[in-house]
């Protein structure tokens, strides 16, 4: 038993062996923190590698995600503040007037996979929701997602927002109509045509 | 269903016998009745509560009771019809299938000049619209881009306008909200002279997808199709399930979801107005499930439609939808062959609509290319339904005995009477001999389609606005985009 073993049920897509992996790995003494970066977070980049390189399928990225998210709530009670807030905190949801939200919901578990704090406030979120939420949880980039081309808009007027309020909020735009034009027009400070991508954005958006 | 005698489709591909086809209908029940829908809009929930579906107004789950759906059932009408500002352009399905439409709302254009991608116009928008009211093989034009140039709060003015003051034909789009939908019926209103007048021939046609897969009505959406129907106004959705992703993976499972949820829209239409015209439309696919792209251009979208037509036909509505996409980046092979395949596949199972023109990279961008490429297809799908006029008269007996063995055809009076109107007479497909097409420089299709798009859109558009009504509209809607074609390659 190792951390290994945790970092292959995971590109394995084994939900239940992760949980009790990690949970048996915790109480045999194992850094809390090796387990997360070694384990869970290494297997989540390893099947955003076999995804980019056409291995894995979609579907099989998600339930590599699901895995993750199980062993990770096995650990959060465990991890001190400096660890869980290490990566950065996210605010995501579907754009006003959009109920499309399979995109936003793959996109928030690979984020939570890579080891961001993630609020999803789920679909049809306004403009004054996203920055309540964003200023409540002191997040450091809302993610927007459309499907709709005529619900685009409403990630500029949300954008146009934050920086009206002059809010240190990064931006991050995605969903099948996104272009890195149309990120860069409404002044988005990230965008990704897929999950795996958008971590690297928000991973480029959080260093510091 | 009812045909001329000689239509080539007289009798449509069937996939299902008649049990399959009542078990799937069935199935939709069980789905309706046992699953229900989510429904996010109050006034839908307030309207099935009071039409005998069991409303849980916490949870918004409304579930429909077998008799419910049925009794809809009884008020389904077998026609649908797309107005025009001018009557000449009426058409009416079943009768004048195939009825072909553009693709719409994509925020993207093909730049003519450069071929580059860009964000598209409301002068993009105008250039379109004078295109489709010249090419005959499209009937109704769906606004086919967003205007990124619009004006704020004229989002969606700034696409009926150029494309009412530019095209005579059937117009049809949607709206993200309430008030643009005012707007828009405003904007219609003018030009008809008159609200009263308007009503008597609304020429915009609305369309919405307030469905969102699976089993969710929408809030703004469902809203406008509520309004709409209300108003006795011309409206429609289209049901979009995505086989891997809100639907199931298999034809069958997608299928049977997708026809639940036309009947959770159309029971919803029948309530609102017993005997509302509506259009059985999907956009059903499969997703490419290595990566979750979206692929309209599959064949599998084909499939899918001509099953879903042969729903229709068990209700009685006309059927068709988005089919006819492509996902090709540029006029290629590709692109051809999806949009060739799939329409002629829904063609002959029955479908009477097909949003099929222009669009590429799966509804992200509009190309005038593909649009006078897809205006071929089109006329061609017409001549495939026109089919073999069987007659007597027809089978030639008498020019046969009388060219006789060894003769020719070519000077017969027969031949000069039909030579123009018994073939296709393609002005993008190529018959030239390789070495003339050398010379000309070998043009692909689509340098050919932008040499005919160019010829049309050169020469001013006589159909657009009176200056008189022009002048009332830019009065009204103050600072309104410009909204006329302009063209130079």
């Amino acid at each position: 038993m190792s951390v290994q073993d945790i970092y292959d049920a995971i590109v394995e897509f084994s939900v239940d062996k992760v949980v009790s992996l990690v949970d048996a790995e915790v109480k045999s003494g194992t850094d809390v923190s090796e387990i997360l970066s070694k384990g869970l977070i290494a297997a989540m980049d390893e099947v955003g590698q076999r995804y980019s390189e056409g291995e894995f399928f979609v579907p099989e990225m998600l339930m590599a995600a699901k895995a993750m998210k199980g062993g990770l709530e096995v650990l959060k009670p465990l991890l001190s503040q400096g660890d869980s807030e290490r990566k950065g905190t996210i605010i995501i949801g579907t754009v006003k007037g959009d109920l499309h939200d399979i995109g936003k919901n793959l996109v928030s578990m690979m984020m939570e996979g890579a080891g961001f704090e993630v609020y999803d406030l789920g679909v049809d979120v306004d403009t004054d929701k996203f920055i309540a939420n964003a200023k409540e949880k002191k997040a450091d980039i809302i993610c927007m997602s459309a499907l709709l081309t005529t619900t685009m808009p409403f990630m500029e007027v949300t954008v146009k927002a934050i920086r009206e309020q002059g809010l240190s909020i990064k931006t991050m735009v995605g969903g099948a109509p996104v272009s890195e034009d149309f990120a860069n027009k409404i002044g988005a400070d990230g965008w990704s045509t897929d999950a795996p991508g958008a971590v690297e954005t928000a991973r480029r958006l959080t260093s510091k | 269903m009812e045909h001329e005698k000689g239509d080539l489709v007289v009798e449509f591909t069937k996939i299902f016998s008649q049990t399959e086809v009542e078990r799937v209908h069935e199935a939709s029940l069980e789905i309706l009745e046992n699953v229900g829908m989510l429904v996010r809009n109050q006034k839908a929930l307030e309207i099935f509560a009071q039409n005998g579906c069991i409303v849980d107004t916490e949870t918004m789950m409304v579930k429909f009771p077998r008799e419910v759906v049925e009794k809809a059932r009884e008020t389904f009408v077998p026609t649908y019809t797309f107005t025009a500002q001018d009557p000449k352009f009426d058409i009416t399905m079943p009768g004048d299938r195939p009825v072909v439409v553009t693709g719409s709302s994509a925020p993207n254009i093909i730049d003519p000049k450069t071929g580059e991608e860009r964000r598209a116009t409301s002068d993009d928008i105008a250039n379109i619209a004078y295109l489709i009211n010249e090419l005959p093989g499209f009937d109704v034009f769906s606004i086919s881009t967003l205007a990124d140039d619009a004006p704020e709060g004229q989002f969606s003015l700034s696409r009926f306008y150029p494309a009412l003051k530019n095209c005579k034909k059937p117009v049809r789009s949607n709206t993200p909200n309430m008030e643009d939908l005012k707007a828009v019926l405003e904007l219609g209103y003018l030009i008809a002279g008159g609200e009263e007048e308007y009503r008597r021939r609304p020429f915009i046609n609305h369309h919405y997808c307030p469905v969102v897969s699976p089993l969710t009505f929408d809030v703004e959406s469902t809203e406008a199709v509520i309004y709409l129907i209300e108003e006795g106004l011309p409206v429609y959705g289209t049901i979009v399930p995505n086989a891997g992703m809100t639907s199931p993976l298999s034809l069958m499972g997608t299928l049977t979801l997708g026809n639940a949820e036309f009947l959770g829209l159309a029971t919803l239409t029948q309530m609102i107005r017993p005997g509302a015209p509506m259009i059985y439309a999907v956009l059903s696919t499969v997703a490419d499930m290595r990566t979750g792209a979206y692929a309209p251009g599959a064949i599998e979208t084909g499939m899918l439609q001509m099953a879903h037509t042969e729903m229709a036909r068990f209700y009685n509505v006309p059927s068709g939808g988005y089919i006819g996409l492509t996902n090709a980046h540029t006029n290629d092979a590709q692109s051809g062959y999806e949009t060739g395949m799939n329409t002629t596949g829904a063609l002959l199972a029955g479908a009477d609509l097909f949003n099929m023109g222009g669009l590429l990279g799966s509804l992200m961008a509009f190309d005038f290319g593909k649009a006078v490429i897809d205006n071929e297809i089109a006329l061609m799908l017409k001549r495939i339904k026109k089919g073999y006029e069987y007659s007597e008269e027809n089978l030639c007996l008498d020019l046969i005995a009388k060219v006789g063995p060894g003769g020719s055809y070519m000077d017969a009076d027969h031949t000069m009477k039909n030579m123009r109107t018994i073939a296709v007479l393609p002005k993008v497909a190529t018959r030239e001999m390789r070495r003339r097409w050398e010379d000309q420089g070998k043009p692909d299709a689509h340098a050919r389609a932008m040499k005919e798009a160019d010829k049309i859109l050169s020469k001013p558009n006589k159909s657009r606005f009176s200056e008189e009504l022009d002048a009332k509209i830019r009065e009204q809607f103050k600072g309104l985009v410009a909204g006329d074609a302009k063209w130079s390659l």
